[in-house]
């Protein structure tokens, strides 16, 4: 029961998404799609999965023709695909959302649930896969990556041969990452062919028996994992090798001594943090390490004045400093990037050139200044290496790397004294990220201090000069130089 | 620099970057107002030959100018994502004011009217931006307590409006044209100016487009949201005082409904009720789309109970065709 793809060519309007993508996968192995951000992986997976339609080339499966109408289709053959976004609907409980598709067929006469029957037949799906949730247990105490393993739950309730999982680790953290890879490989353990798409390299080669490169949508190859050098896979994605240099040579980071821009006294805020003492220099990178829920973000909410601090107090420059909303932080010369680019970052619908200039519209009275902030836009485009049409393009049509480049000079455009950077390169291929790496180590190096906090353990100990490790909203762990740490010397600390 | 490639715009759809398109269906969207003022002019021709005469047009013209007014400042509304139900009750509520104050201040009583309609449009914006309170539902009790308002002051009388100098500033003609047109599209140059080239105009686009960005890049939301409340009941009050002027009298039941022309209006002329979008053209055109069917079914003998059907099947058609599906839902 292989299902093997030859030749899956696809087309959106003018822009080849897939071209020659030939893929195989073999029963009871897990292989792996990489590729950069429009590389062509999620379309691929899509057409496997009967979401989209292929333009042309063929399928099999189980040597059995198999072209499938629409996922309901592939899930009948036996092939089911879970998505890219987290889809649960947080009014239904567990089981409802398990079997979201399928609740006529718990119906009595009148839809009248049959609740318990439900339950345990959701019970035994989550058992299969081989996780530690009860159903009875309420869906809002469910982190993102226990969410996910409910979709698998759900997408194996009927019974498939082929699973395939879309970019399924995107926005998990560490733990929760490890929680989804556990579930494939018992997944796997008990027969299923899986099928997935991650951006994360070190995952893949943790999990994948296969793997197929995409480039620019086009197909480079299919390999055994065993085969391939992690250097070797870079070098195919991006056609460079990027295992060195990815991250920027330090600069001589400021001494100790030397006076804070920011200093936090025994700051807490909301249920998150609890009084800790943090500072920040002219020209450092300070990173967060931690998991989600530990602090970094609350830290960052109580900094922008997003959330009010529950105790402590802060001074910018040495002088007081409480602000009592976003405004009054850019106003000191805070700029802010959003760990949720799409909600919180930009706004995807606006041109380049709004986004850009939207902290601090030049002004004339109370006059946007057109020809000011086309100037200045165009200056920002080609700092940060914007590759867009023109500034009045809208953000949609951009790359996630090239939209997260968009918030960056949102950011710089105002002239910050001090940087927040919450998880920068979420969800954005590699070769934007060495650029915006490079940009960040140029900002520091010119004085700007940074703090950024990231849920990437290798970009983390790459980026920072001094790195601080939040556990539970208290400090558990602080390295005076990034320099060497080893990520499990970070993660360690952080459970 | 300039390398480009398709990118994906979320779920599956490419859109190249290189010559970036306006797709057809995009087209129809944008061009729908027009072109359906265009067959709306050309059916109403046909049924009445006196549709399109002058003296037809300038009455239109004057019918119009109050919903234009009032849909001026709708339109900063509904571009930042919110709603008000209250316009035709603050409408009453400055008319009462005129009609009350004119005799004593004559053309002047534009002060108080206007006045009265900001601080009916400031009560809106602070429960929305500070009590946050969903402006539907704010709305929706002030527009109540408004109306209720003038009917308490007039005891449910009209209160006539004689004065000379108000009647002959707002009523009258001028080069054979309404003076309440001449003001009318005065403000519309305003509003237009506004949209286009002040950072308040972007501030209120931007949290249409996202507010939960707008906050976190240090607009202030709460300012912006007060001010643009303020915006459309300054602009409702002088729609109240023209219509006031019109009838010559404030009544409690003045600017009854209109609300729901301002809102048709602004929506049919495409700006879609999800925000981020918005232009005074626009709400130009769907304005003359609202007067001239209603004057048009009327000139054409349609069966007046039969109106109201062909309104709101309109109204809705041009929703069907104008809105953008993927953003339903976050209407604040």
């Amino acid at each position: 029961m292989t299902l093997v793809a030859a030749h899956l060519y696809k087309q959106f309007g003018p822009t080849r998404a897939a071209s020659d993508v030939s893929i195989t996968l073999r029963t009871g192995t897990v292989h792996a799609i990489v590729g950069e951000n429009g590389a062509g992986k999620s379309t691929t997976l899509r057409m496997l999965g009967g979401a989209t339609r292929p333009d042309s080339g063929e399928m099999t499966l189980r040597d059995a023709p198999y072209a499938p109408q629409s996922i309901v289709d592939a899930t009948l053959r036996g092939v089911a695909l879970v998505h890219q976004e987290i889809t649960i609907n947080r009014s239904l409980n567990i089981a409802e959302n398990i079997f979201i598709g399928n609740l006529r067929s718990y119906a009595r006469p009148l839809g009248i649930m049959k609740r318990k029957q439900m339950a345990t037949v959701a019970q035994a799906a989550l058992d299969r896969i081989g996780v530690d949730i009860s159903v009875s247990t309420s869906i809002d105490r469910l982190n993102l990556g226990e969410l996910k393993c409910i979709e698998i739950a759900r997408a194996i309730s009927s019974n498939p041969n082929t699973l395939l999982l879309d970019e399924s680790t995107a926005y998990l953290d560490h733990r929760e990452v490890d929680a989804v890879l556990r579930v494939m490989r018992e997944l796997k353990s008990q027969g299923m062919t899986i099928g997935f798409v991650s951006h994360h390299l070190s995952e893949v080669l943790a999990a994948a028996d296969d793997l197929t490169i995409l480039k620019d949508g086009q197909f480079v190859g299919s390999f055994r994992a065993t085969e391939v050098e992690e250097g070797e896979i870079h070098r195919l994605m991006v056609g460079r090798d990027l295992t060195h240099g990815t991250y920027p040579p330090r600069a001589s980071p400021p001494a100790l001594s030397a006076p804070a821009i920011l200093r936090a006294e025994k700051v807490a805020v909301g249920r998150e943090l609890n009084e800790i003492t943090i500072e920040v220099r002219r020209g450092e990178i300070l990173g967060l390490a931690g998991l989600k829920g530990a602090g970094a973000e609350a830290l960052f909410a109580g900094i922008v004045g997003d959330e009010p601090l529950r105790h402590g107090f802060m001074q910018l420059a040495g002088k007081n400093y409480h602000p009592s909303n976003p405004r009054a932080a850019w106003k000191h010369g805070i700029a802010h990037l959003p760990g949720d680019r799409g909600n919180e970052g930009l706004i995807a619908g606006f041109s380049v050139l709004d986004n850009l200039v939207m902290a601090r519209p030049p002004r004339r009275g109370p006059f946007f200044d057109r020809s000011r902030a086309r100037a200045m836009s165009k200056e920002l485009i080609k700092l940060i290496g914007i590759r867009t049409s023109g500034a009045d393009a809208p953000c949609r049509s951009l790359s996630g790397g090239n939209m997260q480049k968009v918030v960056l000079g949102k950011c710089l455009a105002v002239g910050p004294e001090l940087l927040l950077l919450n998880n920068p390169t979420r969800g954005v291929d590699v070769g934007a990220r060495v650029e915006i790496y490079g940009l960040i180590r140029q900002k520091a190096a010119e004085g700007l201090a940074i703090i950024l906090s990231s849920e990437d353990m290798p970009e983390l100990i790459g980026m920072s000069d001094r790195l601080v490790v939040l556990r539970q909203g208290v400090i558990a762990r602080e390295f005076p130089s990034a320099e060497g740490v080893q990520e499990h010397d970070v993660v360690q600390y952080m459970t | 620099m300039n390398e480009v490639s398709g990118v994906n715009a979320g779920d599956d759809t490419v859109i190249p970057v290189g010559g970036w398109k306006v797709p057809r269906i995009d087209l129809l969207r944008r061009g729908f107002p027009l072109i359906f003022l265009v067959i709306l002019i050309t059916v109403f021709t046909i049924m009445s030959p006196r549709f399109l005469s002058l003296d037809n047009l300038s009455t239109v013209l004057e019918q119009g100018t109050v919903l234009l007014v009032a849909a001026l400042g709708m339109t900063f509304i509904i571009m930042a994502g919110s709603i008000d139900i209250s316009v035709g009750a603050i409408v009453a509520v400055s008319a009462l004011v005129a009609a009350l104050t004119a005799d004593t201040l004559g053309a002047w009583a534009i002060i108080p009217a206007i006045a009265a309609g900001a601080l009916c449009g400031c009560i809106n914006g602070l429960l929305l931006a500070v009590g946050k309170v969903p402006s539907f539902i704010a709305t929706m009790g002030t527009m109540v307590v408004y109306r209720g308002l003038v009917l308490y002051f007039t005891r449910g009388a009209p209160v006539s409006i004689d004065d000379d100098s108000f009647l002959g500033t707002y009523s009258d003609y001028s080069w054979g044209i309404p003076h309440s047109v001449m003001i009318g599209l005065a403000l519309a140059l305003l509003a237009w100016g506004i949209i286009n080239y002040t950072v308040f105009g972007r501030e209120v686009r931007a949290i249409g487009g996202g507010e939960r960005v707008s906050i976190l890049t240090g607009i202030s939301v709460t300012r912006v949201k007060i001010l643009m409340f303020v915006l459309l009941g300054a602009l409702s009050g002088m729609a109240g005082l023209l219509q006031g002027a019109r009838t010559m009298a404030a009544t409690s039941q003045l600017g009854l409904g209109l609300e729901l022309d301002v809102i048709a209006a602004v929506v049919v002329g495409g700006t879609p009720l999800t925000g981020g979008l918005g232009s005074i053209v626009n709400t130009m055109l769907g304005v003359l789309i609202i007067t001239l069917l209603s004057s048009g079914m009327n000139m054409a003998g349609v069966d007046p109970y039969l109106q109201n059907i062909i309104k709101g099947a309109v109204l809705i058609c041009a929703v069907f065709v104008t809105i953008d599906r993927k953003k339903i839902g976050i209407i604040k």
